[in-house]
């Protein structure tokens, strides 16, 4: 084994590597979309005045923090479809891009309404009582005045959220996602390539995560500026 | 006799078991300027927050123009817009320029058109002596400009009260005098104010009523050359030895 072999095994894993990157990259990027609106609802559950509201956004939370992704995408693909079955006694089968799509985004949206909950509560509690006392309601003084200021605060927090989703997007091979480790296992089994197969995967991973690593630090810089 | 501006009866607050106000019974005049004094700890901004319900009362009313603003069914928002409020910390809106600040609430509101607010906001800010600032950031300001655009913020929203809370406590001694000139020009033109302060200078030349407060009670009231020169309770005697 020699460097231009491993360049030269590129060529053959391109295919693959390409396959499975596309999914891995769907998957996450969809998953972040509906993690976002997940996130500012449940945040705002959380710190709404309703106990009722708190107390579902609490809930969820802590079952998403409390375990393993691993264990939430089995419940998701294999536990919820056997209940349900059990449940309306005819078959039920969840398709396992969907099946991955819900667990991602329900793990990064409890991730990121907790990263909105803490810039919304790191803006000055001025804000908050200056906007009021002009008669502007609570919920304008949120979008206008709030949410605004916490959002430029979150944003390294929510950059650095998209690097561990993608990341945590692998454990989908596990419920059988074709996602680029389900490829790539796949691969090494008809070829016995391991080297070459994970160093390759290994650096398409670390050319998306520094680039996100790249701008999470340029709008940090910029908003000390 | 016209009814009172403020009429506050039987003013309690408490935060879980402390009481910070403790019985709070004053009546304030339309244009009156009322100066509140006292050690810090008293309940001067607790008080003051009352009045525009930034807390909820315990027990007590208040009416303004007799209208409760303390009942359950209160059109808070409605309330305040009519009561403009000025901070010690400003408060400015830090990610919008000097005239979107000044702009917000009445476009927000739909009091005014955007064009409407535009020209209201640089006719304040020239009157407050900041004409030159209107595309400026809070940020580039002093703090006794920010205080000053504070003042035309709230005064955006055409309020017939302004509560002030140590509006110069924050400021450099340098910059006290042309804020609390803003206010006086204020006080000349009519309006009602509620002024929480330590400025004994204004309070003594700008101020109708002086009102010390000391552990949530009003303890003296009245004018204030006679409260500072003679003042009746011990307690308003000791606070005045230390800051006159
Ligand atoms: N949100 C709050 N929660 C609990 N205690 C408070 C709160 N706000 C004020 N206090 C207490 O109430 C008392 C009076 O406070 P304040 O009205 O700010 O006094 P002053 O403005 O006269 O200095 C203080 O002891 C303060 O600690
Ligand atoms: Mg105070």
């Amino acid at each position: 084994m020699n460097l231009s072999s491993l360049l030269d095994s590129f060529e053959q894993l391109s295919p693959m590597l390409a396959a499975g990157l596309a999914t891995t990259l769907q998957v996450t990027i969809i998953s972040l979309v509906v993690a976002m609106f997940l996130g500012v609802l449940v945040c705002l559950m959380h710190i709404s005045k309703v106990r009722v509201l708190r107390g579902i956004a609490k809930f969820f939370i802590w079952i998403i923090r409390g375990t393993p992704m691993l264990v939430q995408a089995f419940y998701i693909y294999f536990a919820l479809p056997q209940l349900i079955q059990l449940l309306s006694g005819s078959q039920f089968r969840i398709d396992v891009f969907v099946a991955s799509l819900i667990t991602l985004s329900l793990n990064a949206g409890a991730y990121i309404s907790e990263i909105f909950r803490g810039s919304i509560e790191s803006v000055d509690k001025g804000q908050m009582e200056a906007s009021r006392s002009l008669g502007v309601s609570y919920s304008s003084s949120m979008r206008h005045i709030i949410l605004p200021q916490a959002v430029r605060i979150c944003l390294p927090s929510l950059v650095n959220q998209c690097i561990i989703t993608l990341k945590d997007s692998t454990i989908l091979y596990a419920i059988g996602l074709a996602e680029v480790m389900y490829q790539a296992k796949i691969y090494v089994g008809r070829t016995m390539e391991s080297f070459a197969t994970y160093t390759w995967v290994a650096v398409c991973f670390l050319l998306i995560t520094s680039v996100l690593m790249l701008v999470s630090r340029t709008i940090e810089k910029r908003m000390r500026a | 006799m016209a009814e009172a501006k403020i009429k506050v009866t039987g003013l309690t607050k408490d935060f879980g078991d402390t009481k910070v106000l403790k019985g709070i019974d004053i009546e304030i005049d339309a244009g009156e300027v009322v100066c509140v004094i006292g050690p810090s700890g008293s309940g001067k901004s607790t008080f003051l927050r009352c009045l525009n319900r930034l807390e909820e009362v315990t027990s007590g009313e208040i009416l303004i123009d007799g209208e409760s603003i303390t009942s359950k069914d209160a059109d808070v928002d409605r309330i305040r817009r009519h009561v403009g409020m000025v901070f010690q910390q400003f408060n400015l809106f830090p990610h919008y320029s000097v005239r979107r600040n000044i702009m917000f609430a009445p476009v927000d509101q739909k009091l005014k058109t955007p064009e409407q607010a535009e020209a209201k906001a640089v006719e304040l800010l020239n009157r407050v002596g900041l004409g030159e600032k209107v595309d400026a950031k809070p940020s580039e300001l002093s703090g006794g400009q920010q205080q000053r655009v504070a003042i035309a913020r709230a005064l955006a929203m055409e309020p017939d009260i302004m509560l002030f809370d140590e509006p110069t406590s924050a400021l450099d001694p340098e910059m006290v005098r042309e804020v609390l000139d803003v206010m006086k020009e204020l006080a000349h033109e009519g309006m009602t104010m509620v002024v929480v302060t330590h400025e004994m200078g204004f309070a003594r030349d700008v101020a109708d009523r002086l009102v010390f407060v000391d552990d949530g009670q009003i303890l003296e009231a009245g004018d204030p050359h006679e409260v500072m020169s003679h003042p009746a309770d011990e307690r308003t005697k000791a606070f005045f030895s230390k800051v006159l």
